[in-house]
């Protein structure tokens, strides 16, 4: 029995489908994201589970139980909002009592249960705090607190990270992370940061479209993508459009790149990842050769961007040191890029 | 800058404080019938509007009117101001000028709609006894009944209006947030919509009450010969007795009463809710 189950839901707005039959489980204690970019039914998806939005088609079922057509107030999820939604009449502690509250446990147990809640987030000495004297990493944390004191069946995150700073993201990000799999939590975590679904999740949904286009682990995602667009939208990937061709792939433009297998011979789309390609000054002898763009200093990795002919490809290596071959590159020099064939991948749109 | 902004505010100041400080100089004259009144500093006027029975079941009857109006029609607009507030289609700007749309209309006006709805042989009347509920028309004009009635419906858009607005800057998560923790609508309401929107309820019961306080038309056209209530009081003294010195004095009991009960009320409501 899993502990979240979506059976084919489905949610159309007029003519305009949001989600269009939609399937997955979520077992005890596992993080999932639902990853893809802004209109493609994750939030949706997210509040049909909460109970917000009634589904079109399909059900809902958290530990094995049909809750679809369950008030929001009768289900057992605790939904932590992209803007926190703290009740700013109250304190820190009564914020993170209010579920209990609503649930008739009395003041002691209800006041020992909060304190607790905020330990483990470690804000135990704000509890007498109003939210607007909270900063927005610690309000996030009251957030927090006032889902998981429920301890909820599945808990729910709405872009957890979106509304903090980049410095704070990180530590956020271990801290939500480390707090679900200590406590076990079922969680749904909705994001379009696919760095941020990489990172936290055991198993990830790309949608897009009101569908899905892949779940798996991250590594499934990003060694082997099953389309063009997850590709492109998982990591940073080079797809380049062409056709097989014997052992290699003819791009638009005409130029022959290393392939493994004609495997996806179907496939019209070429795809290959910056890091996994080799850079070389032109008398590497071998490779295929282009022109060099644009040279990007990131500190400790450096992008380049290669011609070749029409189709510009992304590398992203280690910043050469003073001694190595590639310190003195400029743009327009005539360089080399190599890859062994098994690195790429041929998909379809 | 500062320059610039002084003479219309100097002038604002006039237009606002000059009657005000004209009226409260009158109240402490000695009225004359011969010369209309006589300089004088007295707190005779005060005194007798405060000891008069007379005048003293007038300022009750307009208080009890008020405050019934007040509480009636906070109860009444919360639930439209709620709905027009959370609304998102496009309705809802059609919809919102379309509750100011009776403010086009002046009070005095609108009094005499309520007349003609109210009357022996107006609409409600005649709608009763054509469906046989009713043989005789039933008395509804002239009574303290009628003049709430009228008068809840004519404060009725700015008590929405500002309701509206003050729901609106609510975020509707922080109303999700609480059902997501368990909380079924009433109790999210007490606790959490109700104590947020209290700046907007004390606002628009403030600006509700002190109109009802001061109605003049409504009282005059459905309240009948037997029902007073202050302003037309006030204005009988300036009007028809010519005694100014004694409207003025009666006008600035108006004033002060209204005063202290709108800040004892918002301070009372204030601290009731705000420890939750």
């Amino acid at each position: 029995m899993k502990s979240l189950e979506l059976v084919n839901i489905r949610k159309d707005y007029g003519g305009a489908v949001a989600v269009a039959g939609m399937s997955m489980q979520i077992a005890r204690g596992e993080l999932v994201s639902l990853l893809g970019p802004s209109g493609c039914g994750k939030t949706t998806t997210l509040r049909m589970v909460a109970g917000f939005v009634a589904p079109s088609a399909g059900s809902v079922l958290i530990d094995g139980r049909d809750v679809t057509r369950l008030a929001p107030y009768e289900r057992d999820t605790a939904l932590v909002f992209q803007s926190y939604a703290l009740f700013p009449h109250m304190t820190v502690a009564q914020n993170v009592g209010f579920g209990l509250e609503m649930r008739k446990v009395g003041r002691a147990e209800r006041e020992a249960q909060s304190l607790e809640a905020l330990r483990r987030v470690r804000l135990e000495h704000l509890a007498d705090r109003y939210p607007r004297q909270l900063s927005g990493g610690q309000q996030q944390r009251v957030a927090l607190a006032r889902g998981l004191v429920l301890n909820p069946a599945v808990f729910l995150l709405d872009e957890p990270l979106s509304n903090l700073d980049a410095k704070l993201r990180g530590e956020v990000r271990s801290e939500i992370r480390a707090l679900q799999q200590s406590l076990e939590l079922t969680t749904l975590m909705v994001t379009h940061d696919q760095e941020e679904a990489l990172t936290m999740s055991d198993r990830l949904v790309l949608m897009e479209g009101g569908r899905v286009r892949q779940a798996g682990t991250a590594q499934d995602l990003y060694e082997r993508p099953a389309d063009a667009f997850v590709a492109e939208f998982v990591g940073r990937s080079n797809v380049i459009e062409g056709r097989a061709e014997g052992g290699g792939f003819r791009t638009a433009c005409g130029t022959l790149l290393p392939a493994a297998a004609a495997g996806a011979a179907g496939g019209s789309f070429y795809a290959i990842r910056p890091e996994k390609i080799v850079l070389a000054r032109e008398d590497a002898g071998e490779g295929v050769g282009g022109a060099l763009r644009e040279i990007l200093y990131l500190g400790a990795q450096t992008e380049y961007t290669v011609m070749l002919g029409q189709t510009p490809v992304t590398v992203i290596a280690a910043t050469p040191g003073p001694d190595d071959a590639l310190a003195g590159l400029r743009t327009g020099d005539p360089v080399r890029l190599s890859w062994p064939g098994a690195s790429a991948r041929l998909l379809g749109a | 800058m500062a320059k610039l902004v002084l003479p219309a505010g100097l002038l604002v100041l006039l237009l606002l404080g000059g009657p005000m400080l004209l009226m409260l100089r009158y109240s402490f004259n000695v009225f004359d019938p011969l010369f209309l009144m006589k300089q004088a500093f007295t707190f005779e006027n005060y005194a007798r509007a405060v000891a008069d029975p007379y005048y003293q079941k007038i300022l009750t009857t307009t208080i009890l009117v008020a405050l019934a109006c007040t509480a009636l029609t906070t109860l009444l607009a919360y639930g439209p101001a709620y709905w027009l507030a959370r609304m998102e289609s496009r309705w809802k700007s059609k919809l919102t000028i379309l509750t100011m749309f009776p403010l086009l209309v002046g009070g005095v006006v609108r009094s005499a709609g309520y007349l003609a709805l109210l009357s022996t042989d107006g609409l409600v009347n005649a709608a009763l006894r054509g469906a046989g509920i009713i043989a005789e028309p039933l008395q509804l004009l002239y009574t303290p009944g009628a003049v709430i009635f009228a008068t809840v419906g004519i404060v009725l858009p700015y008590m929405i209006l500002t309701l509206a607005s003050v729901i609106e800057s609510i975020p509707r998560q922080v109303e999700e947030a609480a059902a997501n923790l368990g909380a079924r609508p009433g109790r999210s309401f007490f606790r959490v919509l109700m104590p947020l929107s209290l700046p907007g309820v004390l606002a628009g019961a403030t600006l509700v009450f002190i109109l009802c306080m001061n109605a003049y038309a409504t009282p005059l056209l459905l309240g009948g010969p037997q029902f007073q209530m202050m302003a037309p009081a006030v204005y009988e003294q300036f009007a028809r007795a010519s005694n100014w010195p004694f409207g003025a004095a009666l006008a600035f009991l108006l004033l002060i009463v209204t005063v202290i009960l709108t800040s004892l009320g918002s301070s009372v409501i204030a601290r009731r809710y705000r420890a939750g």
